[in-house]
């Protein structure tokens, strides 16, 4: 008796699904010249999943509250059985997890991906990314460290630069005048509850979104040909590509388990990488640390807001350059994808990359 | 009773308020002024005091956040002790070696001169204590060497491994291990040795060594198995990413068998 066998047949004659499965995975066809950084969705996928499993096994034992939560991180690395593991995996997850989201948005920029019809796949991507950087603001605070509390200070800080709202905005987000009880309470229960519930829904419609448009052609190789899309909608299809699975399937594996050999090698040898001394030690709103920097994928920002003359500047320049990213399918919408007929694109990309570079090396170092 | 009670102050103080000094009054003042009024400042600011987070008023007294009062003896400002007023000025906080000074032949010779803790710690520049004060330069300017160089020699080996298990801790902290007790044992042992050598017996340092050697093999034993622990977990790290590895190397492999038949 064969039951998975079984099961199948009962879903199939209610709900159709093998002909479902065969449309999404073997008779899904996608271009023969898909390249490594096309797996980086896939990669994600799982970092992802690897986050909400750790993560929950953190919630079991983590308490969130101020006279509490530093003890109970203590605790979950020297007494929970294999707490070390999921902790580290969890931090040094999240950090993996912005190298894999830069990479993929630099791969769709430079290959045009976020052109017409997807322009919405790049903002649902784009505002991902975003969400990223949110879930990681707000898990820098729960083990309520020196650097927890001293960098959420800082970051809740910046917001006090804006006119008019600046101050109530502060008092939003922390809480009350400072950073303390209430603030943590609200970034848990952002961390744990609204922000997962928003990636879930918005990874979705990421999908959707990628599966209605169809995956994109690399702009590569001789037979490619910039394509032009009418006013209706239209699917993006690959008649003489390959399938999904298990051909294209098996390269994203191959991926992920390379991606997580990178990640369970710093975590076993070197997760002080992404943690620094002063998460080591328990918040004290009395003694503020001397050189407290952000994170790596915030010190572009931290940068800009110290070489402006006034904050103001500096989160409105920032609010431009982040605006640019979202909006860019919009700005630059011709059909031509392929880099080396995009000279001036790539010029602005490199140079973009290099600033972005140049001002998180200035701003560790400064 | 009263004594561990006071120890036990001294290890949280050290342990929990690991603080930089505020900007007090003491330093604002003292600090824009030239001369001997300000340069203990500077002296301070490289100490070990200062990194502790002790400051100008917890030893010499008064309100470090008034200004017009900040030197009232009304205030509890005590100022500049007399020579021989230092030991008990010093004591308040660093009290064991205090009562083990005062045992000793440096101690009963206070009154006729004999050293007392700034003739060999330094003052406002005081740094963490370590056996290289103990050197012919020093001593000399007493007494003959040789007895000194005996001390220096039986506590030496003592000393090194306490200096190796304070390195070996802070490295295991900056893991993520939580090294509190054995940071607690090693600052008692620290503790018990250094009013050990501030007797200045030669025949108490040779008798009670081996007592101390068998105290910080306890300690070092500690450090061990968490270091072995640490160990196992990078063996079996190793041995995660290699079969991550070898199963990455696999999908490709099928990916390209799948490509060659494409």
């Amino acid at each position: 008796m064969n039951l998975p066998k079984i099961a199948l047949d009962w879903l199939d004659s209610r709900l159709g699904v093998k002909e479902l499965i065969h449309q999404n995975m073997g008779g899904y066809l996608l271009p023969r010249n898909v390249n490594l950084w096309y797996t980086m969705g896939a990669v994600l996928m799982a970092l992802f999943g690897l986050q909400f499993l750790t993560g929950i096994l953190l919630l079991v034992y983590y308490v969130p509250d101020t006279e509490k939560a530093f003890a109970s991180v203590t605790a979950i690395m020297n007494e929970v059985p294999f707490g070390w593991l999921f902790r580290y995996l969890h931090v040094v997850g999240s950090n993996v997890i912005m190298i894999v989201l830069l990479l993929h948005m630099l791969s769709v920029l430079y290959m045009g991906s976020y052109k017409r019809p997807r322009e919405l796949t790049w903002v649902s991507g784009f505002t991902l990314l975003n969400l990223g950087l949110v879930f990681c603001l707000t898990g820098y605070l729960l083990p309520w460290s020196q650097l927890s509390f001293w960098a959420t200070t800082v970051a809740t800080d910046a917001a006090g630069a804006i006119p008019l709202v600046g101050e109530s905005l502060v008092a939003f987000l922390r809480g009350g005048p400072s950073v303390g009880a209430a603030t943590l309470g609200r970034f848990f229960a952002l961390h744990v509850m609204v922000l997962p519930l928003g990636l879930m829904g918005l990874v979705g419609f990421h999908l959707f979104c990628v599966r209605r448009a169809g995956i994109s052609q690399p702009p590569f190789g001789k037979d490619y040909q910039p394509r032009t899309f009418g006013a209706g909608f239209e699917h993006e299809h690959h008649p003489h590509g390959v399938p999904f699975h298990p051909n294209y399937t098996i390269k994203d594996l191959g991926m992920i388990f390379f991606v997580l050999a990178f990640l369970v090698a710093i975590t076993f040898y070197a997760p002080w990488l992404f943690i620094p001394a002063d998460a080591l030690e328990p918040a004290d709103p009395f003694v503020t640390p001397e050189h407290i920097k952000p994170e790596w994928y915030f010190l572009w920002a931290y940068q800009t807001l110290k070489i402006f003359p006034s904050k103001l500047l500096g989160l409105a320049a920032q609010a431009a350059a982040m605006t640019f990213l979202a909006l860019l399918p919009f700005i630059d919408y011709g059909p031509e994808r392929r880099p080396a007929k995009r000279p001036l694109f790539v010029t602005c990309y490199l140079l973009g990359i290099l600033l972005v570079v140049g001002l998180s090396v200035w701003g560790h170092y400064s | 009773m009263m004594r561990k009670f006071l120890f036990c102050g001294l290890l949280l103080l050290v342990f929990t308020l690991p603080a930089l000094a505020e900007d007090t009054v003491c330093l604002q003042c003292h600090g824009g002024q030239e001369g001997r009024l300000g340069a203990p400042v500077g002296q301070w600011q490289t100490s070990i005091h200062a990194q502790n987070g002790i400051s100008c008023h917890d030893c010499h007294g008064g309100d470090p956040s008034d200004f017009a009062m900040a030197m009232d003896p009304s205030r509890g400002f005590i100022g500049v002790p007399a020579y021989t007023e230092v030991p008990a000025f010093c004591a308040r906080c660093h009290l064991g070696v205090a009562e083990d000074y005062a045992a000793s032949a440096h101690g009963q010779a206070l009154e006729r001169g004999g050293p007392q803790c700034v003739v060999c710690h330094g003052n406002h520049a005081v740094v963490k204590a370590s056996i290289a004060l103990i050197n012919e330069q020093s001593c000399s300017r007493c007494h003959s060497y040789e007895r000194a160089a005996q001390v220096k020699q039986t506590i030496s080996e003592t000393e090194a491994t306490l200096t190796q298990l304070d390195t070996k801790i802070v490295g295991l902290h900056r893991l993520g291990i939580d090294t509190q007790k054995i940071k607690g044992e090693l600052f008692a042992g620290r503790n018990d040795f250094r009013r050990l050598f501030h007797t200045v017996n030669l025949e108490k340092m040779r008798a009670q060594t081996d007592e101390f050697g068998q105290r910080l093999g306890k300690v070092q034993a500690q450090v061990d198995s968490i270091e072995s622990t640490l160990s196992q977990r990078k063996m079996l790290g190793g041995l995660v990413v290699l079969l991550l590895l070898v199963a990455g190397g696999v999908a490709m492999l099928i990916r390209k068998s799948y490509h060659d038949e494409e």
